[in-house]
């Protein structure tokens, strides 16, 4: 699939670190597991081209050290259920089948029974890890309208594949997550998420989605240039601006009547989905959701509810 | 060193010339005056071909000298290069020199890499990025090249105004001619017609047309990348004029429109003055003002 190198490289100290979120926007609190540095699905729009030096894949596996930093945060975590997930610096599954990194955390987090695992990706294939699959473990895709992928995720899976994906996964017995991450403004976008999302409701068990993200196009400063540089025209039809953060992203008002458009299509799938929005404003949740998060801990508290009533309790 | 005569020197043969964009006002003048005192350093051919000196040699053909001092050198072309180069580096090279000498190591049959670490000794990163870019610049008509030496056009600018078209680069470089550019003001401009020209696949007369300054064609284009935020300024910048700002206050609300909170920031010298602006903010309250400049941060109008 790839040319790019894979390095095993020694233990890194921060290899388990909490989502650093930006300023002024929510963040919902999520702690990653750095497996893996570098992607090898190299999707135009992906930040890591802005922060990573080298094409170089960095792998870091130790074991023990990675169980022993999460027994001692999950312990440490009275009164919420703590979030991980190995999709922050690379995609989750695109490498794993030849890696098998997973297995051990999927067998840990099953073992655990007080926390959650969530692996993310753009990638459908997942069989390898069914014999270790257990409800503690989030089988994650992100999605977007084929169109778009065929344009700016030219090495991941077709949706087709990440849909029925998800669904084996939910017939194995785990929740999935779905991440409309990032949606992009383009020429007919509309209509492909009013597809995308009918294809959504037709396969997969409402039930069972235990978590949809939205998110809008956005990346460093760093990126803007190269994206300009190598005409992104998918990526650059809409009107960016300079958050305050200092990443680009689209102008609010823009943002609010896409996640108005997108939340109403899913909640017609199913009224009682979890949607929440990823990195965004306050008053954009007010206005989108109608609903008043202030911080981080408004948002983490919602995940807790919602584990809550899935899981029958807290973990 | 010899006296040669100029009739033996091949004067139009520029293989090795570097110069652009100077002023012989001055080296006229001094040579009028003095006669030239540098030698100037010609390679061992029938006619004699200049390596260095071609600015005094042009200054002597004006002045009718017949013959220069000069020292006669056998070597290769790529060595006379190398002399013509490093015989300047001292005054230091303009943008468009450094392009001429770069252009002519890769024309000559340097290595990559000898090109790329004579770049060093032209003040410049050894990047292949770099390199490609300067190259291109010295491939350049001269129009676009004074232009770059006008402006003091940075090498990122530079690198994004290769990225158009030539049909392009010439409505572009029409547009702002006259124009005083800053290094940012320049960024944001080729920033905007990039955007437009991936949007639409090519740029027109319409997208660059020729404004009184920087300033009107910088709006002229945001308008066109930036559709929701340009109408948003407008409103702003209506109830700002209808509020008739006193001198002591100020609201400040950020240019993009995402803080969803305002600045009002006083001036005051004594109580009084507070007293007056608060009553003076009150009304503005009252008045509706401040709830419709707070409206435009909620992204709830376009």
């Amino acid at each position: 699939m790839s040319l790019q190198k894979v390095q095993f490289v020694e233990h890194n100290t921060d290899i388990i670190r909490q989502c650093p979120g930006t300023k002024n926007h929510i963040c919902c609190g999520y702690q990653t597991i750095d497996l893996i540095e570098g992607c090898v699905l190299s999707c135009s729009y992906c930040i890591l081209k802005a922060y990573l030096k080298n094409d170089v894949i960095k792998v870091s596996c130790d074991r023990d050290a990675i169980t022993g930093e999460l027994d001692r945060r999950i312990d440490g975590s009275a009164g919420h259920v703590l979030r991980f997930g190995t999709g922050e610096l690379s995609d989750s599954l695109a490498l794993d089948r030849q890696l098998r990194l997973n297995e051990f955390l999927v067998d840990y987090f099953g073992n655990k029974k007080k926390a959650i695992l969530e692996l993310k990706s753009k990638w459908a294939d997942f069989r390898h890890l069914l014999p270790h699959l257990n409800p503690y473990t989030v089988i994650s895709f992100s999605v977007s309208p084929q169109r778009f992928i065929d344009a700016e995720e030219k090495r991941t899976s077709p949706i087709h594949k990440r849909l029925k994906a998800a669904r084996l996964a939910q017939d194995n017995g785990c929740f999935v997550g779905l991440h409309f991450d990032p949606v992009v403004i383009y020429d007919g976008f509309e209509r492909d998420y009013r597809y995308l999302i009918e294809d959504i409701g037709r396969i997969l068990d409402p039930e069972k989605i235990i978590w949809i993200s939205l998110g809008l196009l956005r990346f460093p400063a760093a990126l803007y240039g190269q994206l300009i540089e190598k005409k992104r025209r998918y990526l650059l039809t809409g009107e960016f601006i300079r958050g305050e953060d200092g990443k680009y992203r689209y102008i609010k008002p823009e943002r609010i009547r896409i996640y108005k458009f997108l939340y109403k299509l899913l909640k017609n799938i199913d009224s009682r989905l979890f949607i929440y929005l990823c990195m965004e404003r306050a008053d954009i949740w007010k206005e989108v959701f109608g609903i008043t998060i202030n911080d981080n801990q408004g948002l983490i508290q919602l995940f807790d509810e919602r584990i809550k009533n899935l899981y029958g309790g807290m973990l | 060193m010899t006296q040669t005569p100029l009739s033996s020197i091949d004067l139009k043969d520029g293989r090795f010339a570097l110069s652009y964009g100077r002023d012989n006002a001055n080296l006229l003048s001094s040579i009028d005056a003095a006669g030239i005192i540098e030698p100037v350093t010609l390679l061992d051919r029938k006619p004699y071909i200049p390596v260095a000196g071609l600015r005094r040699l042009d200054c002597a053909r004006a002045l009718r000298i017949r013959s220069v001092p000069a020292v006669i050198v056998d070597i290769d072309e790529q060595e006379a290069l190398l002399k013509a180069i490093h015989a300047n580096i001292e005054r230091g090279y303009n943008i468009i020199e450094k392009a001429n000498a770069l252009y002519k190591m890769n024309r000559s049959g340097f290595s990559q890499k000898d090109i790329l670490s004579s770049m060093r000794y032209l003040d410049l990163d050894p990047h292949e990025k770099v390199l490609k870019i300067f190259i291109a610049l010295a491939g350049l008509e001269n129009m676009y090249k004074d232009f770059i030496l006008k402006n003091t056009v940075s090498l990122r600018n530079i690198g994004s105004f290769m990225q158009f078209d030539i049909s392009e680069r010439r409505k572009i470089v029409r547009s702002l001619a006259g124009f005083h550019l800053t290094e940012s003001t320049l960024r944001e401009i080729f920033e905007m017609l990039h955007i437009l020209r991936i949007r639409k696949g090519k740029l027109t007369a319409v997208d660059i047309p020729v404004m009184p300054n920087a300033d009107s064609l910088r709006a002229h284009l945001k308008e066109r990348t930036h559709p929701v935020l340009t109408s948003l300024t407008r409103k702003l910048k209506a109830i700002r004029d209808k509020m008739a700002l006193p001198p002591g206050i100020d609201i400040k609300v950020d240019p993009f429109f995402e803080k969803e909170y305002i600045d009002l920031v006083l001036r005051i010298k004594d109580v009084e003055d507070v007293r007056t602006a608060l009553a003076k903010i009150s009304g503005f309250a009252d008045a509706g003002y401040l709830r419709s400049i707070l409206e435009l941060t909620k992204g709830t109008i376009r």
